[in-house]
C-alpha cells in the first residue's frame, strides 16, 4: 500500500511538472513571437478597449483606432519593427505626466535640462552638445535686442501645432512662463533670477525681457539662451484646465498627474504600467510640416521596458530586447570583439562615448581637516585615476593624461577655452604616494600616535567618502579613493546610502566626502560648471541643489564668475577661465575622478539601424535619439534589411 | 575521551568532511607565507583579465631570442581571422568589391586575404550594412593589414636629445623568447577582478576572513545558547518562561532581517570583521537554546542528576559535571552548524554592502557583490564568482559533513 501511493505521488508529480514546463515554454515561445507583417489582431479588441481609453486619448479617435488598442491589450504585442526599445532611462512605473512635479518619476516623459527630453513636450530651440548650438524646434529663429542683452525676440515656427490640432501661439509660451513662476516649479524658482517677463507680440513672435541688475545690466544672459533650450512649452487652454481642476492651489498644481495632456511633441502616451511604457507617434505631429522635420519618426513606438537593474537591462540588450541602451555595460567592447553581437557604441575604441561630464569627489571645507588645502590635495594627488578610469569606469572615459583636469568637459570647444600651458605645474598626476605624504609632512600634519593615521589638530584625519548605493562605477571609483588614502595616512570609509539620503546629505551639507556630477554640456557652459565648482553664491543656499556642495568660498572666484556672462571679447573669456582654473587646481575644493558621458549609448542594431555616430557627417549628438538636438536620430532610423 | 575521537575518526563522513576543512584551514595559513603580495592591491590595469601567465613585453622584446622552426603564420592566421571572418570577408567582396563569387575560395586564406587587401576600402559605399557591420570590417580589416607579409617588426626608441625614432631592435617572425627567461611575469591563476586584483590571493585572504567570522559568530551564538538553555532548562519555572518568551521572540523576528538592520544602525566605519562576527553571532543563538534546553530537561530527573542533588551539590556544579558532559557531543555539532551558517550570514550580508568594507578586508560576499555589481556572469568573467561560490560551498559542505559524521557516531539511533 505504501509503496503504491508514493508511486501515484510520484506520478502526479511528474505530470504536474511536465504540465507546467509546457505552460511555461508556451508563454515564453507567444512572448518572443515577433509579429512582422502582422498587425495586432482585433480578436482581443474589446477587452482592451477600455484600457486604451484611459491611457490613450489620441488613439482613440484615429482610423487606426482598433489595431492600437488590440496591442495596448498585450504589453508584448506593439509590432517588433515599428517599436524603439530603451533601457536604462526610467525606472520604476511612472506617476505623472507634469513638468511642474517635484517628484515626478517619468524621465522617459519629463526632463527639463541642457538637453531635453522632447519626446513628448518640446521645447523652443534643441541643445546639440557636439557644436554647443541651439537648433530650431518650435522656434524658428532668436536674437538678441540689443548689444546689452537686455531683452531677445523669438519667432515661431507658425506650423506649429498642439496634439489636439489647435495652433501653438506665442500665448502659450508666455502663459507657460508665467504658470512657472507662480506655481514655484524649479525650472521658474531657477530661471526668475534671470528672466524678467516673457510676452507675446503676435501670434508667433515672443518677446522675452532679461533681469536687469542695479546698473541697468542683464544679471546672467547666458542663462536666458538656457531658457530656450530647457522650459517645456505647454498649452494655455489645457493648464487652465488644470488651474481649474486645483483651483489654482501652488501644491495641487504641482500634484496633479496631468494623464490627459495636450503637447505638441511627435508622442504621445500609449500606455503605461509597473512593467512598461509605451509611447505612440502622434500621426498628426506638427513637425511633418518641411519647415521642421519634413517626416514623422521612423518608429511608431517607442517602449521602454522597466528592468529591475543594470544586469537584467544588458541581458535583455543582449537578446536583441532592446535598441538603444543608456547603461554602464562593464568592458563594453566585449559584447562585439568577443560576442560577435549586432552592438556597438558611438566610437568604436576607448572611451567608446562623447563625455561630457566629469564626475568628482567634493570635500566639505567646512569640516575640520578638509578645510587644510594641504589635506585636500595630499587626498587628491594619491588617489589612483588611470585605476579608476580602467577598472571603476572600464576605460571608457580619456585619461587624465589625455584631457587634463580642469573646470572644462573633453569637448574640444570646452577645451580650447583656457590655457593649458599656464595651470600645466598645477596638475597632479595621481598615484604619487611619496609626494602626498611630503605635503602633509611639510604642513606638520602627522601621525603623532602611530596608529597610522595622520592628526590635524590632535583629531585624526578620518573621513566618510559617500555615493547612492548601486551606482556601481561611483562606488568603485570611491572604493580605489579609500585605498589610496590609507597609503598616506588618511583614514577614508566609503558609506553607500540609498538615492534620496544621498541626496539629502548633499544638499544640506552634511557629509564630508561626496561624489557627485557637475553639469555637462549647455548652452551656459562652462561657464555654469565653473560656477558649480567654486561660487559661493552656491555655497550660502540653505538647501542647495545647484553645486559647490564643497562650500568652498573665494572672493576673487566670484569676481570673475560675475563678469563671465557679460564678456563677449573671446580673449578676455579665456584669461578668466584660465584664472578659475589656478584657483581650482590650487585650492582643490573637488577633483574630478574621471570624465563620463552624460547619458551612456549603446545601439543594437538588430531590428534599427542609423543611429548617429561619430565622423557620420549628420552632427546628432549620441544623446539616446531622445534628449536635445539627439532626437533628430529619430527620423533616420530605417529597419535592418 | 581518547577512545571517542577514535571511533569518529572511523566515521567516513566526517573524515571527508574534516580533510577538506583541514585543506581549506591549512591553505589559508600557507598561502600567504608563500605568496606575500597584499591581497587588496590592484595590480591589473582594467577589469577581469583572463586567468593565465603576463610576461613584461618589454622584457621579452629586450630578451634572448631563440630561433624555432615552426609554421608561425598558420597559427597566427587562425587567431586573426575564424571561418566567420572568411564567411564575412567574402559576403562583403561580392556585394560591395565587386568580386565574383566564383572567384572566391574560402578554404584558401591566403587567396582570401590577397583578394580582400586588394579590393577593401574603408569608405566604400556600403548601402544597407549597419554601422555595427561596418566597424568590425574596419577592425578586421585592421587585424589582417598586413598579415601574409612576413615582415620583421621593428621596435624603435625615441632619442631623447633630437626627438627622432632610432630603431633599436627588429624582430622576426621565428623569433621565441623562453618565458623563464622573462625577469618580469606574474601568474594570475584565477586572473583578476574588477578592481584589478589578483582574485586567487583574495580568495584564501576571503576565506580565513570567513572563517574567522563564522568561527566568532559560532562561538557567541553557541555560548549565548549553552548558557541560557542550560539556566531556562535546569532551573525551569518562572526564569524558563521568561527565557523561552524572549527566545520565541527572537525567533519570531527572521534573524537576517535583525541582521541587516543592526549592521545599518552600526555603519560602516565601525564594521569589522570582529564586529560583524559579532553582530552575527548574537543574532543566531535562539534554536541552540530552545534544543539544549529540551535536552536538559529530560536529563535533569535523571537519577545521577538527583544523587547530586541529595549530594548537596551546587546548581553550577551538577550542570557542569552531571548536565554538560551529555550534551558535548550535541553542543560540538550544533556548534559546528553555527559556524557554517555564520560563513553564510556574512557573505549574505556583504553580498547586501553590509559587511566589512572592501578597501580594509577581502571576504567572500564582498568578492560576490563586486563581480555581479560589475556584471561578471554576464561578460564570461567566471574567475571572479565562480571559485567563491565553490569555496562557500565547500566550507559549508565540508562542516556538515563532520556534523552528520558527528550525529552517526553519538546518536545511538543512528549507530550501525
Amino acid at each position: 500500500m505504501k509503496t503504491r501511493s508514493k508511486k501515484l505521488v510520484a506520478l502526479f508529480a511528474t505530470v504536474a511538472m511536465t504540465a507546467s514546463l509546457l505552460a511555461g515554454c508556451g508563454g515564453g515561445g507567444a512572448a518572443t513571437t515577433e509579429p512582422s507583417d502582422t498587425q495586432a489582431t482585433t480578436d482581443d479588441a474589446a477587452a482592451t478597449d477600455d484600457a486604451a481609453a484611459t491611457d490613450d486619448a489620441a488613439a482613440t479617435d484615429d482610423a487606426e483606432a482598433t489595431d492600437d488598442t488590440a496591442a495596448a491589450g498585450d504589453t508584448n504585442s506593439t509590432p517588433r519593427n515599428e517599436t524603439l526599445y530603451f533601457a536604462g532611462q526610467q525606472w520604476g512605473t511612472i506617476n505623472d505626466w507634469n513638468p511642474f512635479s517635484t517628484n515626478s518619476n517619468n524621465p522617459m516623459c519629463v526632463q527639463q535640462k541642457d538637453s531635453s527630453r522632447t519626446l513628448i513636450y518640446e521645447t523652443m530651440f534643441m541643445f546639440n552638445m557636439l557644436d554647443g548650438k541651439l537648433y530650431p524646434l518650435l522656434g524658428s529663429e532668436w536674437t538678441w535686442d540689443d548689444d546689452a542683452m537686455t531683452g531677445m525676440t523669438v519667432k515661431l515656427n507658425p506650423d506649429a501645432h498642439w496634439s489636439d490640432g489647435t495652433p501653438l501661439t506665442a500665448n502659450d509660451v508666455a502663459y507657460t512662463w508665467d504658470a512657472n513662476v507662480k506655481y514655484d516649479s524649479s525650472l521658474g524658482m531657477d530661471f526668475q533670477n534671470y528672466v524678467e517677463s516673457i510676452t507675446a507680440v503676435d501670434d508667433t513672435t515672443v518677446s522675452i525681457k532679461s533681469k536687469l541688475d542695479d546698473a541697468g545690466n542683464p544679471t546672467n544672459p547666458l542663462k536666458v539662451q538656457q531658457l530656450l533650450q530647457q522650459m517645456y512649452v505647454m498649452q494655455k487652454a489645457y493648464l487652465e484646465k488644470v488651474e481649474e481642476r486645483t483651483g489654482g492651489d501652488k501644491e495641487a498644481m504641482k500634484l496633479d498627474k496631468m494623464d490627459d495632456l495636450v503637447a505638441s511633441g511627435p508622442y504621445l502616451p500609449f500606455f503605461d504600467d509597473d512593467q512598461k511604457v509605451v509611447f505612440i507617434r502622434d500621426e498628426n505631429y506638427w513637425g511633418q510640416a518641411a519647415s521642421m522635420w519634413g517626416k514623422l519618426p521612423a518608429p511608431k513606438y517607442i517602449a521602454h521596458v522597466i528592468y529591475a537593474d543594470n544586469n537584467a537591462g544588458q541581458i535583455a540588450m543582449e537578446a536583441g530586447d532592446v535598441d538603444v541602451a543608456q547603461q554602464f555595460t562593464t568592458d563594453v567592447q566585449k559584447l562585439w570583439e568577443e560576442k560577435g553581437l549586432p552592438i556597438t557604441t558611438y566610437i568604436d575604441e576607448p572611451p567608446y562615448g562623447e563625455c561630457a561630464t566629469m564626475p568628482s569627489c567634493w570635500m566639505n571645507v567646512e569640516k575640520p581637516g578638509l578645510d587644510q588645502v594641504e589635506v585636500r590635495k595630499a587626498i587628491a594627488m594619491a588617489t589612483d585615476f588611470d585605476q579608476i578610469i580602467a577598472s571603476a569606469m572600464s576605460n571608457q572615459s580619456p585619461t587624465f593624461a589625455q584631457v587634463p583636469r580642469s573646470t572644462m568637459n573633453p569637448t574640444a570647444g570646452e577645451q580650447a577655452l583656457y590655457d593649458h600651458d599656464a595651470v600645466k605645474d598645477l596638475q597632479f598626476v595621481g598615484k604619487d604616494i611619496e609626494g602626498a605624504k611630503a605635503l602633509l609632512d611639510e604642513a606638520g600634519i602627522v601621525d603623532s600616535d602611530g596608529d597610522g593615521i595622520r592628526e590635524y589638530n590632535g583629531t585624526p584625519l578620518s573621513f566618510k567618502a559617500e555615493c547612492p548605493d548601486g551606482w556601481t562605477d561611483w562606488m568603485a571609483s570611491l572604493e580605489i579613493v579609500a585605498s589610496s588614502a590609507k597609503e598616506i595616512g588618511i583614514d577614508i570609509q566609503t558609506f553607500f546610502p540609498d538615492t534620496n539620503t544621498f541626496y539629502d546629505d548633499i544638499t544640506t551639507g552634511n557629509f564630508e566626502i561626496c561624489m557627485n556630477s557637475p553639469s555637462g554640456s549647455s548652452i551656459s557652459n562652462p561657464w555654469g560648471r565653473c560656477m558649480q565648482f567654486l561660487s559661493s553664491q552656491y555655497a550660502d543656499l540653505e538647501v542647495n541643489w545647484s553645486g559647490n556642495w564643497s562650500q568652498y568660498r573665494n572672493d576673487e572666484a566670484d569676481e570673475i564668475l560675475a563678469k563671465i556672462p557679460l564678456e563677449t571679447d573671446e580673449a578676455t573669456l579665456k584669461e578668466y577661465y584660465t584664472r578659475l582654473n589656478e584657483i581650482y587646481l590650487t585650492d582643490v575644493p573637488s577633483f574630478a575622478l574621471m570624465y563620463r558621458p552624460e547619458l551612456f549609448y549603446i545601439v543594437n542594431e538588430s531590428v534599427w539601424t542609423g543611429y548617429p555616430m561619430k565622423d557620420d557627417g549628420t552632427n546628432i549628438p549620441p544623446t539616446d535619439c531622445t534628449d536635445g538636438y539627439g532626437i533628430a536620430a529619430l527620423y533616420n532610423l530605417t529597419l535592418v534589411e | 575521551m581518547k577512545n571517542t575521537i577514535k571511533q569518529v575518526f572511523h566515521s567516513p563522513k566526517f573524515v571527508i568532511g574534516f580533510v577538506i576543512f583541514a585543506a581549506l584551514l591549512l591553505t589559508t595559513i600557507i598561502y600567504p607565507i608563500v605568496v606575500a603580495t597584499d591581497p587588496l592591491e590592484m595590480v591589473g590595469n582594467g577589469n577581469f583579465f583572463k586567468p593565465g601567465t603576463y610576461v613584461s613585453v618589454k622584457d621579452a622584446v629586450e630578451g634572448t631570442k631563440y630561433t624555432l622552426n615552426i609554421d608561425v603564420q598558420s597559427a597566427s592566421l587562425g587567431s586573426k581571422i575564424s571561418a566567420e571572418d572568411k564567411e564575412a570577408m567574402k559576403e562583403w567582396l561580392v556585394k560591395f568589391g565587386g568580386v565574383a563569387e566564383a572567384d572566391i575560395d574560402v578554404e584558401d586564406a591566403e587567396g582570401l586575404i590577397g583578394l580582400w587587401e586588394a579590393n577593401y576600402s574603408e569608405s566604400a559605399e556600403q548601402k544597407g550594412l549597419t554601422a555595427s557591420k561596418k566597424k568590425y570590417y574596419i577592425r578586421l580589416n585592421k587585424n589582417i593589414d598586413g598579415i601574409l607579409l612576413n615582415n620583421d617588426v621593428i621596435v624603435a626608441q625615441e632619442n631623447s636629445e633630437t626627438g627622432e625614432l632610432e630603431q633599436s631592435a627588429s624582430i622576426g617572425s621565428q623569433e621565441f623568447v623562453n618565458t623563464k627567461d622573462v625577469a618580469n611575469r606574474r601568474t594570475f591563476i584565477l586572473g583578476t577582478d574588477n578592481f584589478g586584483r589578483d582574485v586567487l590571493t583574495e580568495l584564501v585572504h576571503a576565506t580565513k576572513t570567513s572563517l574567522r567570522v563564522g568561527l566568532i559568530a559560532g562561538v557567541i551564538a553557541t555560548l549565548i545558547g549553552l548558557f541560557l538553555g542550560l539556566i531556562s532548562g535546569y532551573v525551569g519555572g518562572v526564569v524558563d518562561d521568561l527565557i523561552m518568551f524572549i527566545t520565541n521572540m527572537f525567533t519570531v523576528i527572521p534573524s537576517f532581517v535583525l541582521l541587516i538592520l543592526i549592521s545599518y544602525s552600526v555603519g560602516q566605519n565601525a564594521r569589522g570583521v570582529n564586529l560583524v562576527g559579532m553582530i552575527i553571532g548574537i543574532t543566531s543563538w535562539t534554536w541552540t537554546t530552545r534544543s539544549v534546553r529540551s535536552q536538559v530537561i529530560s536529563l535533569r530527573n535523571r537519577d545521577h542528576v538527583n544523587l547530586s542533588k541529595l549530594s548537596g551539590h551546587s546548581m553550577m556544579r551538577i550542570v557542569l559535571t552531571d548536565i554538560l558532559p551529555y550534551l558535548a557531543s550535541y553542543v560540538v555539532m550544533a556548534f559546528i552548524l553555527q559556524i557554517s551558517s555564520g560563513i553564510l550570514a556574512e557573505a549574505q550580508l556583504s553580498m547586501l554592502g553590509l559587511g566589512p568594507s572592501t578597501s580594509n578586508a577581502a571576504t567572500l560576499g564582498l568578492m560576490m557583490n563586486w563581480a555581479t555589481l560589475y556584471a561578471a556572469p554576464l561578460n564570461g568573467s567566471w574567475w571572479a564568482y565562480f571559485p567563491v561560490v565553490i569555496t562557500i560551498a565547500l566550507i559549508a559542505f565540508s562542516l556538515n559533513l563532520m556534523n552528520t559524521g558527528l550525529d552517526q557516531v553519538f546518536n545511538p539511533q543512528l549507530r550501525d
